[in-house]
């Protein structure tokens, strides 16, 4: 066989097609990559509207920062009670005292609004909160339930960082505040509760924030709302945020402490 | 925003194994993809001269006509393809033992069907050519995604192990990232499995039309040999005599 162009042993003069499939290929992928990220970032805005509670949750973190700035006055007073013990435990229940004012605002329309709602409120309320608070400590249990104890965590954390230079006894009216709303969110009232019964419990503290024990220092008669009161704070078990305070401070304020239980947002 | 895990930042932030299994399976899938579709014009244009030149054929053409305008196409730059490779293969040494005067009409039939053979299993592996890439991507790629995902895995669990506290949250985005490698994975291997089966039925298709046109053509060069030795011997015959 000659060597012609006919031969079947000629290399193969196909066509080439190069080209078109190439062109085909790298533009089906390059359309298919953009369907697919233009679907995932819908579907993302989607998913971003399902979680409206991380957002709530910031906006109480921003007003929980506004909370830590109260602590300076309520500090104030703090330092008098640490000398003796008993008057210790007020310091603690202060802060509360901040939200005391919120419910004031808040119930006089609504009696009982809902607890996401009172936080709003807070923000302004605590302003006027240091002046009438520190004489009588009310917990407002349902606004500060609101406040979560991951946000409080937050913004005790938060707050370390920026008031780096604060003094240490803002730092523990802070913590107050925050053991506060804890035992708070665990306290579940029995129905006997009633407005102007007080328990007061004696808590003890070890560095890592665990409770050692809780004791009743002063009982409000009811035998009922006297154990709701302790166990919520069993329930709470511990306060690791307090891991970040100085050990001084810790051991002047938090080694033992008072909490003062009362319902003072009860209708009845 | 955190919530916004685009497609590009979970391929961006996947770890390097994955990233490299992930462009693997890019590269398969854009290979396989310009495969289909060259093979795709390349099956096209073989059947469209398949039957231009079985019409061509059957129209009664003067065979050696039809061999003489094949080669002038060739001058012309053409390539010559699919059955008229044939049928010029078998043409051309038909035509070439016959001129050697001592060969008898079966060995004439039988030299040109092999030569036909032999431009027929050329044929074949033209059109088959690129269809093995199609089967091992098809077969494989699933495995080398599912490898990047089983990888990406392992390193998001291996990162919970150091975390004290363990979220979904943690080991969610290496999850997702890991299986956009098997996604990959699929996506490369389902068109290139349906693509081969698709070719290949297609080469089994073109394989049968051209050992039909072998047989065929055998046919007419059978009854053309037994005419050429029959005139020969006649003429033998005539001069002897």
């Amino acid at each position: 066989m000659t060597a012609s162009a006919g031969s079947i042993y000629a290399k193969p003069m196909a066509p080439r097609i190069v080209l078109r499939p190439a062109l085909a290929s790298v533009l089906l992928h390059a359309l298919i990559l953009a369907a697919v990220t233009v679907n995932w970032s819908d579907s993302s805005r989607e998913v971003i509207r399902v979680k409206p509670a991380p957002r709530i949750i910031n906006a109480r973190l921003v007003d929980a920062s506004e909370f830590q700035p109260k602590p300076k006055p309520v500090a104030k007073p703090a330092p008098k009670p640490k000398a003796a013990p008993k008057p210790a435990p007020k310091p603690a229940p202060k802060p509360a005292p901040k939200p005391k004012p919120q419910p004031k605002p808040a119930p006089k329309p609504a009696p009982k609004p809902a607890p996401a709602a009172k936080p709003k409120p807070a923000a302004p309320a605590p302003k006027p909160a240091p002046k009438p608070a520190p004489e009588q400590p009310r917990l407002s249990q349902e606004e500060l339930a609101a406040l979560t104890r991951a946000d409080l965590a937050r913004a005790v954390a938060e707050e370390g960082e920026e008031l780096a230079a604060a003094t240490a006894q803002e730092m523990s009216a802070s913590y107050a505040a925050l053991i506060q709303q804890t035992v708070i969110n665990y306290w579940s009232r029995p129905p006997s509760a009633r407005n102007g019964m007080e328990t007061e419990l004696s808590i003890q503290l070890i560095p890592t924030g665990e409770v050692v024990s809780v004791s009743i220092v002063k009982s409000s008669g009811n035998s009922a709302f006297d154990s709701s009161a302790v166990n919520a704070v069993q329930k709470a078990g511990s306060f690791p945020e307090l891991q970040n305070l100085p050990s001084g401070e810790f051991e002047r304020t938090f080694r033992r402490f008072r909490l003062l239980f009362r319902p003072e947002d009860l209708r009845y | 925003m955190e919530e916004q895990l685009s497609l590009i930042d979970l391929v961006l932030h996947a770890s390097f194994t994955v990233q490299l299994v992930m462009g693997l399976l890019l590269l398969a899938s854009m290979l396989s993809w310009y495969m289909i579709v060259q093979r795709s014009i390349y099956f096209r244009n073989a059947h469209d001269e398949m039957y231009e030149f079985e019409e061509r054929f059957w129209s009664g053409i003067d065979l050696s006509r039809l061999y003489r305008e094949g080669t002038e196409s060739i001058s012309e730059g053409h390539a010559i393809l699919g059955m008229e490779s044939i049928f010029r293969a078998g043409f051309k040494e038909f035509s070439r033992l016959a001129q050697q005067a001592d060969m008898d009409s079966e060995a004439l039939v039988e030299g040109s069907r092999r030569a036909m053979r032999v431009a027929m299993m050329r044929e074949e592996e033209r059109l088959e050519r690129h269809l093995a890439f199609l089967a091992s991507v098809g077969s494989t790629s699933p495995y080398i995604g599912l490898f990047g995902t089983v990888w990406g895995i392992m390193h998001s669990f291996r990162g919970l192990a150091n975390a004290t506290q363990a979220t979904l949250a943690t080991v969610a985005p290496g999850i997702s990232e890991a299986l956009v490698a098997t996604a990959m994975g699929l996506f490369a291997a389902i068109p290139a499995v349906l693509a081969y089966n698709r070719l290949a039925a297609r080469v089994e298709v073109f394989s049968n039309r051209y050992d039909t046109f072998v047989d065929e053509f055998s046919g007419i060069l059978y009854r053309q040999a037994y005419a050429l030795r029959a005139r020969a011997k006649k003429a033998g015959a005539a001069s002897g005599g």
